[in-house]
């Protein structure tokens, strides 16, 4: 029993950094239809921005603590400037091109780009993130759990709810919403919608951006840790729905928890299957994913 | 105020206008009628930016407007209320309000007294008011027709362009459209309205054009067209 909730909590964490990029998939492909496939690179950008960012702090001999919400704002800008490049050198062309598919190789080669770049200026060994919490587990309720775990979880929560506040609360935001109903009939409302979409890739960055700096002190970071989390945060964002903002959390949490289930029940060796699994099942169940509505036009 | 001359406009190779002329005096209701395909919704959207027309022009105030995209062109109070309804259905009644005043909300236009037309368009549509919560996505058709006239008279703008209102209500609402496109008339708002209700939309309207195939069959004063015996046998003879 202890073991089981042991797990479960890991796997919440784990979960809860699936959602958050999986959200950040989706403020693209609400406003686009496109999505940036370079995204896990996107959230390795961020953490090693915000590791430089961070030991150079500590190097003016501020506290961790204080050195890490320091960085925050740097690492937020940083993810901004890099969506919208994304968006300008990938997507933008592609789309006023007409071409179908040029934005999903676009955004897969700037992933790449990006992750020689990280190789280049950082190196290829995984580097150790100083930890803005004490590393020490609490113990709750025969259950340790590390306090960067329960800040990955309220974080990532903030995330989120801070886009959705923005998004129904400020005229911006519902000019967001309204491109994301209607692109034709949010441009006759006097709204840019390519602006619009530009800033949407850029809050999507900087979500990954952040999810990046989230997990970087309880994993490790490097120029590769972005690609399996890219990928595994997509097959989140397909099994909760691209268009569905709840989908995300409960997808993620689905894909962690089963991920540390299976590598302490069953082995290490096969952690990523059952999340695979799910998401063939979802995708030829439920092809909308299993919170998300198919679409219906009213006319 | 609303000049548009020789406009050449389609979709891709297909050309839909062949060079159409028209003029909207300010304070006026001016209606556009002509069959099915006739291009009526095709001059709206080269009008509004929608759609980028090939040649010709589109002045606002002697203002070239021509091929701006429409965010601009609205930006310049033109507002257009598309075929179609087009509300923001996961958005309530009144964000999609706020969402027509978003060039005034924003600096982009003079801003007003938002709060006042807002009491406006209620009074103008209690339906409205009593659904101002509501998703866009549940309100019935004529509700959703309601909203969308509404929205684009939030922009306050200088022409107002509306097409189809009537489109798939029920008789009685059509009554009501038209008894509120009246009522904006009397408040001086500058119109162009496509119907299909021709003998409706001439019996409101000041002036009118009538289309037959991407080109102008006929234009004059709606009273007068409303006697032509040509319009009447083309458009008006069938009763709707």
């Amino acid at each position: 029993m202890n073991i089981l909730s042991q797990l479960i909590v890991s796997g919440i964490a784990v979960g809860m950094i699936y959602g958050v990029i999986a959200f950040s998939y989706q403020l693209t492909f609400a406003t686009s239809k496109t999505l940036n496939f370079g995204q896990g690179e996107a959230l390795m950008l961020g953490a090693l921005v915000g590791l430089t960012t961070v030991n150079f702090l500590i190097g003016q001999a501020l506290g961790t603590p204080l050195a890490y919400l320091l960085m925050l704002p740097v690492v937020f800008a940083f993810g901004l400037a890099q969506g919208a490049v994304v968006e300008w050198l990938g997507v933008r062309p592609a789309v006023k091109a007409n071409s179908e598919a040029g934005w999903i190789m676009a955004t897969i080669a700037l992933g790449i780009i990006f992750r020689n770049l990280a190789e280049n200026i950082w190196g290829r060994d995984a580097l150790r993130f100083p930890s803005p919490l004490p590393e020490a587990s609490l113990n709750i309720f025969g259950v340790r759990i590390q306090p960067m775990e329960i800040a990955i979880v309220v974080g990532a929560l903030l995330i989120m709810l801070a886009v959705e506040v923005f998004n129904r609360r400020s005229i911006f935001g519902k000019a967001v919403v309204a491109t994301a109903n209607d692109r034709d009939a949010a441009g006759l409302m006097g709204i840019d919608t390519r602006r619009v979409i530009t800033f949407s890739y850029a809050l999507s960055s900087m979500t990954a951006a952040f999810a990046g700096v989230l997990i970087a002190p309880v994993t490790l970071t490097g120029a590769t840790m972005g690609a399996v989390l890219g990928l595994k945060a997509f097959a989140v964002a397909i099994i909760g729905g691209l268009s569905s903002g709840m989908g995300v959390i409960v997808g993620g949490l689905i894909l962690g928890i089963t991920e540390t289930l299976t590598g302490y029940y069953i082995s290490t060796g096969y952690k990523d299957v059952p999340g695979l699994v799910l998401l063939l099942l979802v995708l030829s169940l439920k092809p909308s994913g299993l919170f998300g509505r198919a679409t219906i036009k009213k006319v | 105020m609303l000049e548009v001359t020789d406009l050449v406009a389609g979709y891709g190779k297909v050309k839909v206008l062949h060079g159409l002329s028209l003029t909207v005096q300010e304070g006026q209701l001016v209606t556009l009628i002509g069959s099915n395909g006739a291009g009526k919704t095709t001059t709206l959207r080269a009008v509004s930016g929608m759609i980028v027309p090939e040649s010709g022009s589109v002045r606002l105030d002697g203002e070239d407007l021509t091929g701006l995209p429409a965010f601009k062109i609205t930006k310049k109070g033109l507002a257009h209320s598309p075929e179609g309804r087009r509300v923001f259905p996961t958005q309530s009644v009144l964000d999609n309000l706020l969402l027509g005043a978003f060039p005034r909300l924003t600096g982009a236009r003079p801003r007003g007294d938002v709060e006042a037309d807002l009491d406006r368009m209620f009074a103008l549509f209690p339906r409205l008011a009593e659904r101002r919560t509501q998703l866009a996505g549940t309100l019935s058709g004529g509700e959703q027709q309601m909203l969308a006239m509404a929205r684009a008279l939030m922009l306050n703008p200088r022409v107002l362009l509306l097409d189809e209102p009537s489109m798939g209500l029920a008789p009685r609402l059509v009554a009501e459209v038209f008894a509120t496109i009246a009522r904006l008339k009397e408040q001086k708002t500058t119109m162009l309205l496509v119907e299909q209700f021709a003998a409706a939309a001439l019996e409101v309207a000041d002036f009118g054009y009538v289309m037959e195939n991407g080109r102008l069959a006929a234009h004059g004063p709606a009273a007068m067209l409303k006697n032509d015996p040509a319009v009447r046998a083309a458009y008006l003879g069938h009763a709707h």
